[in-house]
Order: structure tokens, then sequence, then C-alpha cells
């Protein structure tokens, strides 16, 4: 019964997507979880065991290592929920809205990631924890409060359907001001911070760029694995709704009108 | 600035590391929590269900002689979309509700 209440039926409006079921958020999440974790296993076997000290910055540089992998996925991931958004507006289906709300929401998340890990690398390499006038470092916040004003601002409104669609027109916006802040950041003259891609002494070394891609991938598919996750458990949550619906029983509580639900 | 010695600069990277390994267990944390509660959820709901097949047998005036089609073509619930706007992945009352994937 809970297996089968996890399972959804396709929504795709064409002829082809008629009777055809699919289980779009819990098949496949135990194989994607098996393989975060060897994707992890194997980037701090190469973080700790392979990749070479910085000349530079010694031991302290392997912080680049969770540093730089969760903040290239956070912003990826605001990006990709502004795209769930616009498939939101053209196609009025809500589960778009589901899946944008939880990209940002995951990204919120390895948002604060990022920039606790980023103050501990400042403080062991600039010596203070935060630096005001590096741009990249308050682009990233700028960016990171804008994300968090998401939650109030879809909060405030009270029908669903108009929240879900106010909610992909922030995401939409933020979502392209995204790229635009990175851009400006690459042409803003300090240097403070380091450039490690497309400079012209030829970047990371080989060693180091194998271990930070491979970082990279192992946090790509963490953010996959956890918005997996989530969207799982919030279609078990609406199917269960659903269900005490179609029973006439009683509801313990109040409908949540803090996230979007996938029944 | 220099790099860190060795046992200083250890302490930096650990504290990372464990920052952002502390954050994913304290979500996971939270998603298990509410796992737990949507499992609580359902069994309180099975049991209500029960309750209620055995009430139906209890009176057999009222009993469906159809019961099992009418839950098979009925599966929408009394109200649907009325009070909740939820998110909802189907696309529709006519769509085929068969097939366990």
């Amino acid at each position: 019964m809970y297996a089968k209440g996890l399972r959804n039926e396709s929504t795709s409006p064409s002829p082809k997507g008629r009777n055809q079921t699919v289980m779009p958020f819990a098949s496949g999440l135990r194989t994607l979880s098996i393989v975060t974790v060897a994707a992890f296993a194997v980037s701090l076997s190469l973080v700790f065991f392979y990749a070479p000290l910085d000349a530079d910055q010694g031991f302290v540089q392997k912080i680049f290592y969770v540093h730089v992998p969760l903040a290239i996925v956070a912003l990826l991931g605001f990006v990709v929920g502004g795209v769930f958004a616009i498939a939101h507006l053209r196609s009025g289906d809500s589960r778009w809205d589901a899946y944008s709300y939880v990209s940002i929401h995951m990204s919120v998340i390895f948002g604060v990631a990022v920039l606790i890990t980023g103050s501990i690398w400042a403080k062991a390499s600039w010596g203070h924890w935060w630096v005001w006038d590096e741009p990249t470092l308050v682009s990233f916040l700028i960016v990171f409060l804008m994300y968090a004003t998401y939650y109030p601002f879809r909060y405030a409104i009270e029908d669903r359907e108009r929240q879900a669609r106010y909610a992909s027109v922030f995401a939409i916006t933020a979502g392209a001001f995204v790229p635009l802040n990175f851009m400006a950041v690459r042409l803003a003259e300090s240097l403070v911070h380091p450039r490690v891609f497309a400079t012209a002494n030829g970047g990371l070394p080989g060693e180091m760029m194998l271990t930070f891609l491979a970082s990279l991938a192992a946090c790509g598919l963490l953010w996959g694995t956890l918005v997996k996750l989530e969207l799982t458990a919030k279609s078990a949550s609406g199917q269960l709704k659903r269900l005490r619906r179609a029973l006439d029983a009683p509801v313990p509580g109040a409908a949540s009108r803090v996230a979007p639900e996938v029944r | 600035m220099p790099a860190l010695p060795l046992d200083e600069a250890g302490r930096y990277v650990a504290g990372a590391y464990v920052v952002f390994m502390l954050l994913i267990l304290v979500y996971v944390g939270i998603m298990a929590a509410k796992l737990q509660r949507i499992e609580r959820d359902l069994r309180e709901l099975a049991s209500f269900a029960e309750q209620g097949n055995g009430h139906k047998k209890a009176a057999p005036g009222r009993e469906d002689e159809d019961g099992e089609d009418r839950a098979q073509s009925e599966p929408v619930a009394p109200g649907r979309g009325s009070e909740d706007q939820s998110i909802s992945v189907s696309s529709g009352p006519s769509e085929s509700r068969g097939g366990d994937g």
C-alpha cells in the first residue's frame, strides 16, 4: 500500500503518456544513494591521498575540494530551479513548481555549507572569517540572501495557485540573476580570491583537476539524491493526504502551507 | 600569508569537512523524522480503514455489492481539489490507475 502510494501517474499531456504509470520520485533512489556514497568515497580518497599539496597554501587548500564544488552545485541548482519554474509557468503543471521549490531549497542548504566552509577557509588563509571587499564572497552572500527571501515570499501567499505562480516568477528572475552575478564578479578587478580556472598560468595541475572534478561529480550526485529524497517524501505525504480524504478520515493537523505538496 | 603548519591547517580542514557532513546528517535526520511521521500516519489510516470496513460488515443492509469495482472506478476523494490545492502529479480522473510499474 505504501509503495503504491508513492507511485504517481504520468502527467504527460500527450496521448503517449496515457495509461502509462510511472514512479517519478521513488524509483532509482536507492541506486542513486549508493552511487552518491561511492562517489564521495572516491572523491575523499582522491582529496586526501592523491591530490598533491598546494605549494602556496599547503594542507588548507584541501577545503577547496568541498567549498568550490558545493558553490558550483548550489548556483547551478538555483538556475535549475528557475528552469523548472519556466516549465511550470508554460505548462501550468504544479509538479514543476514542486521541482523548482525543492531545487531552490536544496541549493539554499548547500549555500549554507558554502558560506561556512568558505569562512573557515578564509580564516585559515587570510586570517579573517569574512572579507567584505572580496566580490566573490559578497556576491555569493547576496545570491544566498536573495534566495533566503524566497521562503517568506512564498509562504506569505495563502492561495496555492497564486503562491506557485509568484514563486515561479521569483525563481526565474533570481535564476537569471545568478549567471549575471557570476559574470560581474569575473569581470571585477580584484584578484584576492584565487582564480584557478582558465588563468594565464594554466590553472589547476592534472591531479588537482581530476580530484576537483570527482568532488564536483560527488556534490552534484548528492544534490540530485537529496532532491529526489525530498520529492519522494513530499509525494508520500501528498498521497497520504489524498488517502485520508478518500477515507474521510480525521485530519490530525491543518494542511501544510509551508511547502508545495506532491499528490 | 604563508602556508599554515600541518597541525593547525588540519584543524581547519577537518572543521570544514565536519561542518559539511553535519549539515548533511541534520538534513537526512529531518527527512527521516518526516518519513517516520508519514509511516505513523499511514498506520493510523490503515487501522481507521479497517475499522470502517468492520462497521460496514456489521451492517449488512449497507453492504456494497460492487464495492470492489467502486473502489477502483472512484478513486478520487470526495471534495478533491476544493479546499486543498496541493500539487498533483495525476493528470486527471480519466488517467489509468492500473499497472504497478
